[in-house]
């Protein structure tokens, strides 16, 4: 265990003594209602805090005025005091677990949109569009300057009030602050632009009126990139002499530094790395700059292991290091750690599903575990069931093994049966393209932890009705997933499925077009699976754009892999047709808006059309059940039991959840079982 | 008839054996000097013979008998003898009752025949033990056929009285030579050690007398070096050694393998008060792995090398089962402490990690190398507060070198918020604590020792508390039994005997049952040493828990191998101690074995495959209030 004494090891900074160098940064979870944080907020951030975290930061970009709307991913505003007593609340549970509570303030200038609920234009130092929300600013007034460096020093007041232990103000991913920073927005002429010395004035002044209002004790720090990787951006030399400015100043308490900026869907990506790149890339700039300032270093960026969060620490990178995303996937990480049950941490597999979800407007949610964000509904600890149960649950993908892992943990006798020999299910599919190969991380740790706390695991074994009822189970859930669909067009014998090219039952041609009607991963990372071997590949789909569905820190890496392997990208055209000709295949797609037909010669066609539920166990057992196979969607979802199970006297209750029921996502396959077990 | 010459032969033979026996004392009387009271200690003796000496022997009910009846008869015999050589007392009857007496030794000298002959236990000595059946049965046989035909007259009756005076002679005569050097020297030198005993106070009213005694670090050589280093009386304790074998059934480095017998230790120590000796002579188990014969040292010649190897003195986890159980009541571990301080002390020959461990000691006050800064590192969480801040609290919480380990800051988590729970007002050294010095002390190393102990008793000095409370029982043994000699008189109390307490109480409320079987570890330090096993075990009964004990338990409980700086040292053997004590602990089918220890914890924690959890009975005490409900909103830190 003394590899990660350095974890464990507290940091005081100023009067505040954090338990340990483990935190979580501010983010934006979109689980603010009214601009505040209410129960759902309060006790996602107190889970991890019961978790033994040192530190949690809440509210990513909270707002402190009017002309930075909040509503944008449900945030919070701090522009008035009826965000108090929710701080205070908020502050009670998270120190009754030990642990230190902080925000985010930040105005975010031009980063931002104008048609949201004030109506007010967006500004920043110069009248530049911003790419990702494309406002063009208003050009800071004299009285803008005032008004906001108000609001900054007021919203620390209410910070100080609420019982928040400190709070950082957000310099980074392109807010007001560094917009000033950066030469690449800045192009003033007055005395808060040109020189850096000028464009560093109105951050200083904006914490100088902070530290007016807080004082000197307070606990009050700043986000900052250490490299904006952006031509004309701030260099690495400028953010370290930004950095050491406001240090020496004694303006701020600590640092929190970040690689890149975020002004475009791609360095947005790189800025929330996801599966696709090494972990920690960034952390030579933290280290750069903990060389150059006098207060504490924090850091986050793909942090996803407790070996390489020590080593940031314990080699001196960092002080504190972030793990975010790593406590959305298990916000019992510390206290795992600390009871040397380290292999039972859930790891972050950098899928990016809890990030992506928010810029598509709904609630951050981890692809792997259910409990997270749904915290008042789901335990993330199961607690032992009133009633000992025989479950037998057939197919072992992330369904099956989340409902085996819940029933175990409820104390209950399970067998699970999967016909491969190895469980994983279709994520053992998804991980053979490329970059995504880290999905497999689901599977390993639901596979390891059905293990190791006892599930008769049956491998090759593929479930009939005798043999569950030869169990005699008093539950049987079926979770034997989906296969290809295998479509509804004309020659579509004529096609192979992206199952049969990853699985490498086919090889990839010469030439192949790729049809995908799904506009997730399986379509983008099979095209990329066939480039990488020499494909010429056309993928086209039906949506306005290739990959529309899949987030937005995820799809700019695609994109930029496809384009790179030069694969053909074809959106708004349907497949119509295939048909043989020689040894070749003739696709025929039909643009979407003029309905005029074009025709591609290709040697290989492959589909992803979703897939169908593998459900004939299902039916052969349905009558057969108790419950007739139903599940009671009321008390599902509202959390009860069942009411149709077993009472001692024969039979079985019989559910069907994931793919088995609809083709649907890792994450629904998940939530189904959870859902289902942790009240069995 | 032989009624007057039998007699005299006898006290012959036996005043020509004191003299040997007087001339044997010298082997002993070569030791330092040591301040005995002599006189107290002579008086003493019978009652330390009867209750001490009995309660040990009394253990083995068989042995107890045929002892009782083959040294009491040639005792009772040997007054009897007495008084029959004055002819106006020698009453015809007093033949009957010599006759009977020696009947009786008779019985004895049978089961010593059987035990030494037929059904003989491993651990057992060969060589002049062999002889000893013989010379007891040609004593008493012969003696008896003797005393029987003086009660009668005629031919025949001269005839038996003749032979039995013949044969009778013979036994007298090989008991005595056994006795000068040989098995039976125990019975002299057995009686002298018990008067003269170097730690007379454990012979006082249940008192357990188990911490070390200072060592002047002005003395011109620290520690022992050569046989004669060693006080007069302590070599008298080896000379006493009867070879039973019970310290070597019990010593967990022997079942381990370890290089170490202590039954061969001492007798290494007593063979070498004769000059040019050699183990060549000796007929029990040796040290494991260490060929006979190779042994060889004397009165002035240094022990460790060779006569006793480094790796024999350094496998001791001065755990004192093998104390425990002596019938001699020899102080082994005393021994290998002594023995210890010169190694270390005098020629830095300390081996494995222990020199490096104790270095880091020196320079930080934490053998993890950490330093005391660190030690609230694990409670930031926990507020615990300060003695330098509060000044005064009912409780001082001794953290000890636990609250450096994850996993035993486990059990400290457990044991503050039950002391919340409870609302028991403590606070703790925090920074000021230093090591306790438990570790260096084993391991010789007593100028570290003293020097922290000097410190520790200096800053507790400046608080006012009622008693400390600790969960490392080696803390609370050096604290409690070690430091008054330096000036430091606290009351200690284990985790275990103080929450207990608080349970008897009631101020736990009700505690939700748990139905596991659970299976007590008895720590070394907390049962032997300090003589308590009844609250850790009254607490697990008050748990609800299913208790089955491990054959081996309470005071003669195994060791976990953890003590002594053992896992420093790391002297390797055939199997692990912690794994057999594991194997005790699985035997039961208890699926918890509870501990009261951290250095158990980890040792019986690092054992792997399938066994049973391992928590300490503080934890299981948390965990039952926790699921009683009852506990407190202030109490929800992480675990």
């Amino acid at each position: 265990m003394a590899a990660f004494d350095a974890l464990l090891k507290p940091l005081t900074i100023k009067g505040l003594t954090l338990r340990n160098r483990v935190m979580s940064t501010s983010h934006a979870p979109s689980y603010g209602s009214d601009g505040k944080p209410k129960e759902r907020y309060q006790l996602y951030h107190a889970e991890k805090a019961k978790g033994g975290i040192g530190l949690t930061m809440f509210g990513g970009s909270s707002s402190v005025a009017v002309d930075s709307p909040a509503t944008p991913w449900n945030q919070i505003s701090v522009a008035d005091d009826s965000v108090i007593p929710y701080f205070k609340e908020f502050a009670d549970r998270v120190h009754g677990y030990g642990g230190a509570l902080m925000i985010q303030l930040t105005h975010m200038g031009r980063r931002t949109k104008w048609d949201l609920e004030n109506w007010l234009p967006t500004v920043a130092p110069s009248p530049k569009r911003e790419p990702a929300h494309k406002s063009v600013p208003k050009a800071m007034e004299s009285e803008d300057f005032v008004r906001i460096t108000k609001a900054f020093a007021a919203a620390a007041r209410r910070c100080k009030a609420g019982g928040l232990d400190g709070f950082e103000v957000s310099c980074a991913h392109g807010h007001l602050i560094d917009q000033f920073w950066s030469p690449s927005v800045n192009e003033r002429t007055d005395a808060y632009g040109g020189s850096l010395e000028n464009r560093m004035r109105f951050g200083i002044e904006v914490f100088e009126a902070i530290r007016a209002e807080v004082g000197q004790d307070y606990v009050v720090g700043m986000r900052m990139s250490g490299d904006e990787l952006l031509e004309n951006g701030l260099t690495n030399e400028d953010c370290i002499a930004i950095a050491k400015a406001y240090s020496e100043r004694g303006l701020i308490d600590f640092v929190n530094v970040i690689g890149g900026q975020a002004r475009d869907h791609l360095a947005h990506a790189i800025s929330l790395p996801n599966m696709a790149f090494p972990v920690a890339p960034f952390l030579h700039l933290a280290s750069g700059i903990k060389r150059e300032v006098g207060v504490p270093v924090f850091h986050a960026q793909r942090v996803t292991d407790i070996a390489t969060a020590a080593r940031a620490v314990e080699e001196g990178h960092t002080d504190m290091v972030a793990m975010t995303r790593a406590h959305i996937a298990d916000p019992y990480l510390v206290s795992k750690l600390m009871e040397g049950r380290v292999d039972d941490i859930r790891q972050c597999v950098g899928a990016g599903y809890c990030i992506d979800r928010i810029y598509e407007g709904k609630d951050a949610l981890c692809i792997q575990n259910a409990a997270t964000g749904r915290e008042s509904r789901m335990p993330h600890v199961h607690t032992p069931s009133p009633k000992k149960r025989k479950v037998v649950v057939v197919g072992g993908g992330p369904g099956g093994l989340e409902a085996a892992r819940v029933a175990v943990e409820r104390g209950h006798e399970v067998v699970l049966f999967e016909a491969k020999a190895q469980l994983g299910g279709q994520i053992n599919v998804a991980a053979k393209a490329g970059w995504r190969e880290a999905i497999s991380g689901v599977a390993r740790w639901l596979g390891q932890q059905v293990e190791k706390k006892g599930v008769d695991i049956r491998l090759n074994t593929k479930a009939t009705a005798a043999l569950i009822e030869a169990e005699m189970p008093e539950i049987v859930v079926i979770a034997t997933g989906g296969l290809p669909n295998d479509g509804d067009f004309k020659g579509k014998d004529l096609v192979t499925t992206t199952w049969d090219i990853l699985e490498g039952r086919v090889d990839p041609a010469e030439t192949v077009l790729l049809f995908d009607r799904m506009g997730q991963h399986n379509g983008a990372s099979t095209a990329e699976f066939l480039a990488r071997r020499g494909a010429m590949v056309e993928l086209a789909t039906q949506d306005q754009m290739i990959g529309e569905d899949i987030g937005g820190t995820n799809r700019p890496v695609h994109l930029r892999e496809l384009y790179k392997l030069g694969v053909m990208l074809t959106p708004n055209h349907d497949l119509v047709e295939v048909y043989p000709e020689g040894n070749k295949r003739i696709v025929v797609l039909r643009n979407d808006y003029t309905l005029e037909e074009e025709e591609r010669v290709v040697d290989q066609i492959v589909v992803e059309l979703g897939t169908l539920p593998v459900d004939q166990l299902y039916f052969d057992l349905k009558a057969r059940s108790l419950n007739k196979g139903e599940l009671d969607l009321d008390a599902f979802t509202e959390g009860r039991i069942q009411p149709k199970l077993p009472n001692g006297a024969g039979g079985f209750a019989l559910f069907r959840i994931g793919d088995a029921v609809a083709g649907r996502n890792v994450h629904a396959a998940i939530y189904d079982a959870a859902r289902l077990m942790k009240d069995i | 008839m032989l009624a007057g010459l039998a007699p005299l032969i006898v006290l012959a033979c036996l005043l020509s054996g004191l003299v040997a026996a007087a001339w044997q004392t010298r082997r002993w009387l070569q030791g330092a000097p040591a301040r005995v009271a002599r006189l107290q200690g002579l008086i003493a003796m019978p009652g330390r013979y009867l209750v001490d000496v009995h309660q040990v022997v009394a253990r083995r009910p068989r042995n107890a008998r045929f002892h009782a009846l083959a040294a009491g008869g040639l005792l009772a015999s040997l007054a009897l003898w007495c008084v029959l050589a004055v002819p106006p007392l020698r009453y015809r009857p007093l033949w009957g009752v010599l006759a009977l007496v020696l009947a009786l030794m008779l019985m004895g000298a049978i089961s010593v025949w059987r035990r030494r002959q037929v059904d003989r236990p491993v651990e057992l000595s060969g060589g002049g033990f062999d002889r000893l059946p013989l010379a007891l049965l040609l004593y008493a046989g012969g003696f008896l056929v003797l005393a029987l035909a003086e009660l009668f007259t005629g031919p025949a009756a001269t005839l038996f009285s003749s032979l039995g005076l013949i044969v009778g002679t013979f036994g007298l005569a090989g008991i005595i030579s056994l006795a000068i050097g040989g098995p039976l020297k125990h019975a002299i030198n057995g009686m002298l050690h018990l008067a003269f005993h170097p730690r007379p106070a454990r012979f006082v009213g249940g008192k357990r007398d188990t911490g070390l005694v200072p060592l002047d670090l002005a003395s011109a050589r620290l520690g022992v070096e050569r046989p004669v280093d060693f006080a007069w009386n302590r070599l008298l304790g080896f000379d006493a050694c009867v070879q039973c074998g019970r310290c070597e059934q019990v010593c967990p480095a022997y079942a381990a393998e370890q290089p170490l017998n202590p039954k061969k230790f001492i007798q290494d120590l007593a063979m070498a008060l004769a000059p040019g000796a050699s183990d060549d002579a000796y007929a029990g188990h040796g040290h494991p792995g260490q060929a006979l014969g190779s042994a060889h040292g004397g009165p002035g010649e240094p022990l460790i090398g060779a006569m006793i190897s480094d790796a024999t003195l350094w496998s001791c986890t001065t755990c004192r089962a093998c104390v425990h159980e002596c019938p001699m009541m020899i102080e082994h571990v005393d021994a290998m402490v002594d023995l210890r301080r010169f190694q270390t002390l005098e020629l830095a020959a300390l081996p494995g990690k222990a020199a490096l461990v104790l270095e880091d000691l020196r320079l930080t006050d934490t053998l993890s190398g950490r330093g005391p800064g660190a030690r609230l590192d694990w409670a930031v969480d926990l507020r615990i507060p300060l003695m330098r801040e509060v000044m005064e609290a009912p409780v001082l919480l001794w953290l000890g070198e636990a609250a450096f380990d994850l996993r035993a800051q486990r059990t400290l988590r457990a044991l503050v918020r039950l002391l919340r729970q409870a609302g028991v007002v403590f606070a703790t050294l925090g920074p000021e604590e230093l090591d306790c010095g438990d570790t260096a002390r084993r391991l010789g190393d007593e100028a570290t020792f003293q020097d922290l102990a000097g410190r520790n008793i200096a800053t507790l000095s400046r608080y006012r508390f009622d008693r400390i409370v600790t969960a490392d029982p080696h803390s609370l043994h050096v604290l409690k039994n070690e430091y008054p000699a330096f000036g430091g008189g606290y009351e200690v109390v284990h985790h275990t005997t103080f929450l207990a307490g608080l349970i008897e109480r009631g101020v736990f409320g009700p505690l939700s049952p748990d139905g596991r079987k659970v299976t007590y570890h008895d720590p070394c330090y907390l049962g032997r040493y300090n003589g308590e096993t009844a609250a850790p075990r009254a607490l697990l009964d008050a748990l609800g828990l299913e208790r089955v004990e491990m054959e081996r338990s309470g005071l003669r409980s195994q060791c976990c191998g953890g003590g002594g700086g053992a896992t420093l040292t790391d002297i390797p053997g055939k199997r692990r101690i912690p794994d057999i004590r594991m194997a005790q602990a699985t035997e039961t089918g208890a699926a918890v074995i509870a501990v009261a220890c951290p250095t158990c914890t980890v040792m019986l924690e690092g054992v792997t495959g399938k066994r049973p959890e391992v928590l300490d009975v503080a934890e299981l005490l948390w965990q039952a209030v926790e699921r009683g409900g009852i506990a407190a909103a202030r109490s929800g830190m992480p675990a």
